[in-house]
């Protein structure tokens, strides 16, 4: 009797099923849509117009964006250089000022760091215009006289796209927490054995700061392969430093073109084809990575 | 013994020395650049809030309140305004409100969560600049995904760009689709925080499970709630790519945010002080969000 309880399927788990799994495939739905389109030809594109089946499959899309002759790849590499520099000048800035925040002691710490945490409450637009401005009035950068007068400053120039933004005040606070929870016992042998501060940190702090590390990395790299509004201000003039969602929406107009079809075609399995190609690294991050997604969105609402 | 001990109190007292000048080694770059790129900013655009100035040549000339007098006056100011609070809203109740429901949902230990998890998740890694045009691709007047399902249909073809209310759903249903992964990672993890124990102590006292949601999960996700509203509101506010790719603020102007309409006054009206009393307002509009959120949320939590 019993078991045969446990073997019938419950009605409100039925329901649960088909709730999740159809709402699941609506989430999903513009990626898979976007996924086969862009494999299609334009008439098995156009042949279903609720989703469209590649019947004879086509990697056209995908060789125009990687061949030699589209900018793609360049916008690629130059997005690919803010992410390793966004990467590696926040988090050694993170792990120095957490350091200095939680394990050294001194008069003024706690007055800097509130310093530093009052500016986390205050967005990113508040301070855009100006940062903008002060790109432009650069003295002595793109024609610019002693003065910031006269020219564009770094405005389409490589600085504008990396100077900014280099000290997050999050990571720093990230780090401060974690250090907190790391004995100090470890840097004190290695004090012992006549280890300096850069030593400590590079060889004892560093291996144990790991999984923060990782979050860091992740969602670092995540958020400058997607960052379109600051490049969008400060680069628009110079397709050649160009970022990958930057460049997008240029090349998105011109597919049509590229396969020698009439201009006024607006060549949609084109764009779906940029589209996947943008967003596949990031999925497959996600899908390698997932346990320290998950782990990183909770650190921000525990430490947060 | 003696000698060793010695040594060692030599060691800590210089380690305890080093304290102050490393500390200010490490914090003063830090505080210099952030001075630099974060207080200095914050104040010009305060400042420049005040002026008039192109932005190209010349001095910025004060004004005083006359642009913050215009955007509470100007008729297109003001529905600016009004539009970034509705869509905040809007958007931050509906993802809010669904990814507590999915979350509830794929907590109750369903097969293959992961998998619905990732598909609940993945679009919020998606640029939103790139995914706005693809959303656009669906949404064209001809040839665009859903207008060809309707023409397949029989059915009259959709201009959805001349529809305000259409734009304004698109743009909404569009942020929710992106935003929603998020939060519903934050509250599985505040689910899974919440002690077995309770549910069952309840239900040897005969409580439905319709009670133990509304007097055992719910009121112990209030923190969540509350973190998720505020850290969501910033996000919401700050709407842009949405709007720049689906409607353009189209339209009539109807569907335009305050993100938008600074951008468009910083570059294409050469309006720097306008653009900044814009950033401030946002900067005020998100503060009373945030301060209203925590008030009412633990308002609630008192009542509970």
């Amino acid at each position: 009797m019993q078991k045969k309880s446990e073997n019938r399927v419950k009605p409100e788990r039925v329901l649960l099923y088909t709730v999740i799994i159809l709402t699941s495939i609506v989430m999903a739905f513009p990626l898979l849509f976007g996924l086969a389109g862009s494999i299609s030809t334009i008439e098995d594109y156009v042949r279903t117009p609720w989703f469209p089946i590649p019947y004879t499959p086509t990697a056209q899309n995908y060789e125009i964006i990687l061949s030699g002759g589209s900018d793609v790849l360049l916008w690629v590499r130059n997005t690919l250089i803010r992410a390793a520099w966004y990467i590696t000048i926040p988090g050694a800035i993170g792990i120095l000022g957490g350091y200095a925040l939680s394990r050294l002691r001194f008069r003024g710490r706690d007055n800097v760091f509130l310093f530093l945490l009052s500016s986390m409450m205050m967005p990113g637009i508040v301070y855009m215009v100006p940062t903008f401005v002060m790109m432009a009035r650069m003295p002595l950068a793109g024609g610019n006289d002693i003065f910031g007068q006269g020219g564009s400053g770094v405005i389409n120039q490589w600085p504008a796209l990396l100077i900014t933004g280099l000290v997050n005040v999050y990571y720093i606070f990230m780090f401060r927490q974690t250090f907190a929870t790391i004995p100090i016992d470890f840097e004190e042998a290695a004090r012992v054995d006549g280890a300096g501060t850069l030593r400590c940190l590079w060889s004892v702090y560093l291996p144990m700061l790991k999984p923060v590390l990782t979050v860091l990395v992740i969602f670092q790299f995540v958020a400058i392969w997607n960052d379109y509004t600051w490049p969008l201000f400060v680069s628009t003039g110079n397709p050649k430093i160009w970022t990958l969602s930057l460049g997008f929406q240029y090349l998105a107009l011109g597919g049509a073109q590229r396969k020698g079809l009439p201009g006024s075609i607006t060549d949609y399995t084109f764009v779906f084809a940029l589209a996947t190609f943008a967003i596949l690294p990031l999925i497959v991050l996600y899908m390698v990575m997932q346990r320290f997604f998950v782990e990183g969105v909770q650190g921000f609402a525990i430490k947060g | 013994m003696a000698v060793l001990s010695r040594r060692e109190k030599i060691s800590r007292w210089r380690y305890r020395n080093r304290h102050a000048v490393e500390g200010w080694l490490i914090l003063t770059p830090i505080l210099l650049y952030f001075s630099f790129f974060f207080f200095f900013p914050v104040v010009s655009n305060l400042l420049l809030s005040f002026t008039k100035w192109s932005g190209l040549s010349g001095a910025p000339t004060w004004v005083g309140l006359a642009n913050y007098r215009r955007y509470l006056t100007d008729s297109t100011y003001l529905q600016v305004i009004t539009n970034t609070i509705v869509f905040a809203i809007l958007i931050l109740v509906i993802q809010t409100a669904l990814a507590l429901l999915i979350a509830l949902l794929l907590n109750t230990k369903v097969r293959g969560r992961g998998l619905f998890r990732s598909a609940w998740y993945i679009p919020t890694l998606t640029s939103a600049a790139i995914m706005a045009q693809v959303t656009a691709v669906f949404i064209a007047p001809s040839g665009g995904v859903i207008n060809s399902v309707l023409t397949s249909l029989h059915l009259p073809p959709v201009i959805f760009y001349v529809q305000v209310d259409w734009m304004r759903a698109i743009i909404v249903v569009y942020s929710v689709w992106r935003g929603v992964g998020g939060p519903m990672l934050l509250y599985l993890a505040a689910l899974q925080g919440i002690h077995q124990e309770l549910y069952e102590a309840a239900q040897v006292d005969g409580a439905t499970s319709r009670q133990l949601l509304r007097y055992i999960t719910l009121p112990l996700l209030v923190p969540m709630t509350i973190f998720v509203l505020i850290t969501g509101v910033i996000g919401t506010a700050q709407i842009f790519e949405a709007v720049l790719f689906l409607s353009k603020g189209g339209p009539a102007n109807q569907t335009n945010v305050l993100m938008l309409q600074i951008f468009q006054d910083a570059f294409s009206n050469q309006s720097l002080g306008m653009a900044s009393a814009g950033s401030i307002v946002l900067g005020l509009i998100l503060l009373t969000f945030s301060i209203v959120n925590i008030r009412i949320m633990s308002r609630g939590s008192v009542g509970n």
